[in-house]
């Protein structure tokens, strides 16, 4: 090769890769590499795969139970961040999974002849290539066959899906949905109940009271789907039917429930029988369950301030991206009274935010969402300037902390660390303790992080990987979720001379069979103190002309046996298990014509607030009960019945309600 | 040819053979160690800062997707090449799409966007560069841009040597075209 006119092509440089930009394209390989590593274990059937995202739900269900984390409880600090994780990748995948979606839209057609890396099957590849998608299920090899139990019930149920699959994309689709959604029935349920999700996915079917008058399921909700319709509509797309799970939209939002006057009963619930505002010849049946709230009192205020390290090396996503989000759920938790304050040091360290009530959140979260990474790190100005904030807030006999997050490079500079482990330590005896949460790996200075935060009476968490992160969540943030009963179950009974039909509203991923309501071996949720739960069927009379199933003509009349309560709507059974006891114990309540409220806007303004939420996910799934009520009464309902709303969700939620309605009648 | 592997090849094999086999620590690291050469082919392909960005995520978004499907068979490199070009051939058909919506809001944003190249030669020579034929504009990237010999732009590429001294070849002979007529006009 000899030199020529053209090595002055050799001598133009390249800029340099933006520092910003390369950690978005981290953090997108990062999600796209964990998204794909969901899909490759999917479609094999495998428990292994299932119980990945029930774990995921597990986390994000216990940290979402806002009332559960005790603010003084410094490990209730660390296991927030940790919650961010959790809930930082589960957006992550879902996005990604969705941004793949896309981007086969786009490069559909002229050129599909074109070199391409080879790519592992997904989910919304399924979806999108129909017969082509029934091969590639076709080729994964069987689940292996083991002897018992789920694996193989889940086999034989999808043995005739499979056979059907040359029939094209719709069985596709619903294969491949148990890979789209992260929830799960108990596995001890993947009987009759499950097959009937496999074949009418989602969605639960209408039912003859008369032929299925118990309806079960299990408490255990979180409210992850919340988010992440609430984040495909912000960015201006209709949520994945499949990732809307109505109970989970419901039980986001707090009510306000009647709830136990003592320990001794952990559950009130409050049952109202209302018209549907979508049907006029059904009802709903609202079941409300509050559960026995801790005394507040032993939850003092806190006050707050985040020490955030932006130096340079704060670039990659595990670090500033999850932080941000990290802290943004902590600020969830707080109170209204609480302050916030937040102080970055990179370089030189400057105030970012001035101490902040909560009730202001909106303005924390701006503050948050400014934050870059760039630039050296000088920690001890920072620091200094963190006690000064934390001093001018300073809440006597409350919770007066320091969260430094960081990934170790603190002590750029001149101080060492015996000068601040100093500081720290004479500034705990003025009452404000320092926690340190470290991000991110390689650059970790973890013995000072622990030094620090063991001077400053506080805790070091290290959060890089999920595996440390659910030790950490263990260990530390156990002791501070106070369960107040574990394994829930509700079980409804409805009276045929009242009911012909009824259908519940979501909780399809969790259905019990109905014998396992007694059975104390099967596992279902927990509840947390203060929890609320609500469960919604629509109901069809008796004499309703609404009513979609005929009577069977060899059926037997059974008005004799019910005649005793003919009053009776329905009975409704909780079972739980007080913490730490093996045998169950029941609460009863009939649902009678004092239950019923003769018109919608009898009923509580919580009530029917829910009922819209209800409405809104229903038709984000394109249920046929909702599909002529419009986007317009939901919002109707649900600004009617919007209260106090002291944090803003219930204005956001019309917010949503109206993006949908723009979203749908754009298509 | 099979030239003994050096160290970061050996380096770049292990990583690449532990992320396909999920292990996502090796997956962060290769992605983290090869951002700069896939933003740097990026640049080169298309001129502009944005869409050089923009292709180097698309390209890690494919690379998470589908790196358990390496198996080894060609060097990691070779195949991350493969991506890029791909990644940038799709980026240049929404441009042309773009482009074409522009011009129906005015001339305006296509002089935005007409590039960072400004008033130095090799940048405007790096311009002619990108309006060759894509394997020539290829084999020069990695030739000049990367400084490769034309063995290595082979291996990259898939073809032979000889392949790429022809691609070579035939760019210099279009570019020196391209400067005489630049010549003559101004």
């Amino acid at each position: 090769m000899t030199n020529d006119e053209f090595d002055i092509l050799r001598d133009a440089k390249t800029p340099a890769p933006d520092g910003a930009a390369k950690a978005r394209a981290l953090a997108t390989a990062m999600a796209a590499f964990d998204a794909a590593e969901k899909s490759a274990a999917a479609p094999q059937g495998s428990a292994a795969g299932l119980r990945l995202t029930d774990r995921t739900i597990r986390f994000w269900r216990e940290m979402m139970q806002k009332k559960l984390v005790a603010m003084p409880a410094l490990a209730g600090l660390v296991a927030l961040p940790v919650a961010g994780y959790v809930g930082w990748q589960v957006m992550e995948e879902f996005r990604a999974a969705r941004m793949y979606a896309d981007a086969l839209v786009e490069t559909e057609a002229p050129e599909r002849g074109r070199v391409e890396a080879p790519q592992a099957p997904t989910a919304p590849a399924m979806e999108e290539s129909g017969s082509g998608a029934a091969d590639t299920l076709a080729a994964q090899p069987a689940p292996a066959p083991q002897p018992d139990g789920p694996a193989v019930l889940l086999n034989r149920t999808t043995q005739p899906a499979a056979r059907d699959l040359q029939g094209g994309g719709a069985l596709a689709k619903r294969m491949a949905v148990p890979t789209a959604r992260p929830g799960v029935a108990p596995e001890p349920s993947i009987t009759r109940e499950d097959r009937e999700r496999f074949e009418r996915f989602g969605t639960n079917p209408v039912r003859s009271a008369l032929e299925n008058p118990v309806s079960t399921f299990s408490i255990d909700v979180d409210t992850a789907s919340y988010s992440f319709v609430r984040r495909s509509l912000k960015e201006g797309v209709l949520p994945e039917r499949d990732s809307v799970r109505v109970e989970e939209m419901i039980n986001y939002f707090p009510y306000d429930w009647p709830g136990p006057q003592s320990a001794d009963a952990p559950f009130n619930t409050t049952v109202t029988v209302m018209p549907t505002p979508w049907n006029a010849d059904t009802r709903l049946m609202h079941v409300a369950i509050k559960g026995y709230e801790v005394k507040p009192a032993e939850k003092p205020r806190s006050n707050l301030v985040f020490l955030i390290d932006t130096s340079g090396s704060m670039h990659s996503p595990d670090k500033l991206p999850l932080l941000k989000t990290s802290f943004r759920l902590l600020v969830d938790q707080l109170g209204a009274e609480d302050t916030v304050s937040i102080v970055s040091y990179a370089g030189s360290a400057g105030t970012v935010l001035e101490p902040t009530k909560v009730a202001d959140k909106a303005k924390i979260l701006a503050a948050l969402d400014r934050l870059e990474a760039g630039g050296g790190t000088a920690g001890e100005a920072g620091i200094e300037e963190a006690y000064r904030l934390a001093g001018e807030s300073f809440v006597e006999g409350g919770v007066n902390r320091i969260l430094l997050a960081t990934d170790g490079d603190f002590n750029v500079g001149q101080t060492d660390d015996e000068a601040l482990k100093r500081l720290v330590e004479e500034r705990r005896k003025g009452g404000v303790f320092l926690s340190v949460l470290g991000f991110g790996r390689g650059n970790l200075n973890d013995a000072m992080m622990q030094a620090i935060a063991q001077n400053g009476n506080g805790v070091a968490a290290y959060i890089d990987t999920l595996a440390e992160a659910e030790k950490v969540l263990v260990e530390e943030a156990s002791s501070s979720l106070f369960t107040i009963a574990s394994d829930v179950k509700v079980q409804v009974e409805f009276n045929p001379a009242r009911v012909a039909e009824y259908r519940l509203i979501g909780y399809e991923t969790r259905a019990l069979a109905r014998e396992d309501f007694n059975n104390d071996k099967v596992d279902a949720g927990d509840i947390g103190s203060g929890h609320t739960v609500t469960a919604i069927y629509e109901i069809v009379p008796a004499d309703s002309p609404a009513r979609m199933i005929d009577d069977l003509r060899y059926g037997e009349a059974r008005e004799s046996e019910s005649v005793a309560k003919a009053d009776e709507y329905a009975f409704v059974k909780l079972r739980y298990k007080a913490p730490g006891e093996a045998a169950s114990r029941l609460i009863e309540t009939p649902v009678t014509d004092g239950n019923a409220v003769p018109a919608f806007a009898g009923a509580s303004e919580d009530a029917r607030f829910s009922v819209a939420v209800a409405a809104f996910g229903q038709k984000l799934r394109g249920t046929d009960a909702v599909a002529d009520y419009g986007y317009d009464g939901i919002m109707e309902i649900a600004a009617a019945a919007r209260g106090a709303d002291p944090f803003g969700y219930r204005a956001e939620f019309l917010s949503l309600v109206r993006l949908a309605a723009a979203l749908e009648g754009g298509r | 040819m099979m030239a003994p592997m050096t160290e970061e090849e050996v380096c770049d094999a292990a990583l690449a053979r532990d992320a396909a086999g999920g292990d996502r620590a090796a997956f962060a690291a290769l992605v983290e160690r090869h951002y700069g050469f896939v933003f740097r082919l990026a640049w080169r392909l298309t001129g502009h800062r944005a869409d050089a960005e923009d292709i180097a995520q698309e390209v890690c978004a494919r690379l998470g997707r589908s790196i358990r499907t390496y198996r080894g068979g060609s060097a990691f490199t070779t195949w991350l090449y493969a991506i890029v070009v791909n990644a940038a051939h799709d980026c240049g058909r929404r441009a042309a799409r773009e482009a074409a919506n522009a011009s129906a809001w005015g001339a305006q944003v296509l002089i935005e966007a007409a590039g960072e190249a400004g008033e130095d030669p090799a940048e405007a020579l790096w311009a002619a560069v990108r309006e060759l034929p894509a394997k020539q504009r290829e084999a020069v990237t990695l030739v000049y841009g990367e400084g490769m010999n034309h063995a290595g732009a082979a291996e990259l590429m898939g073809c032979s040597e000889a392949t790429v001294s022809w691609h070579v070849h035939e760019a210099k002979k279009r570019l020196r075209r391209i400067a005489a007529v630049g010549e003559v006009r101004s």
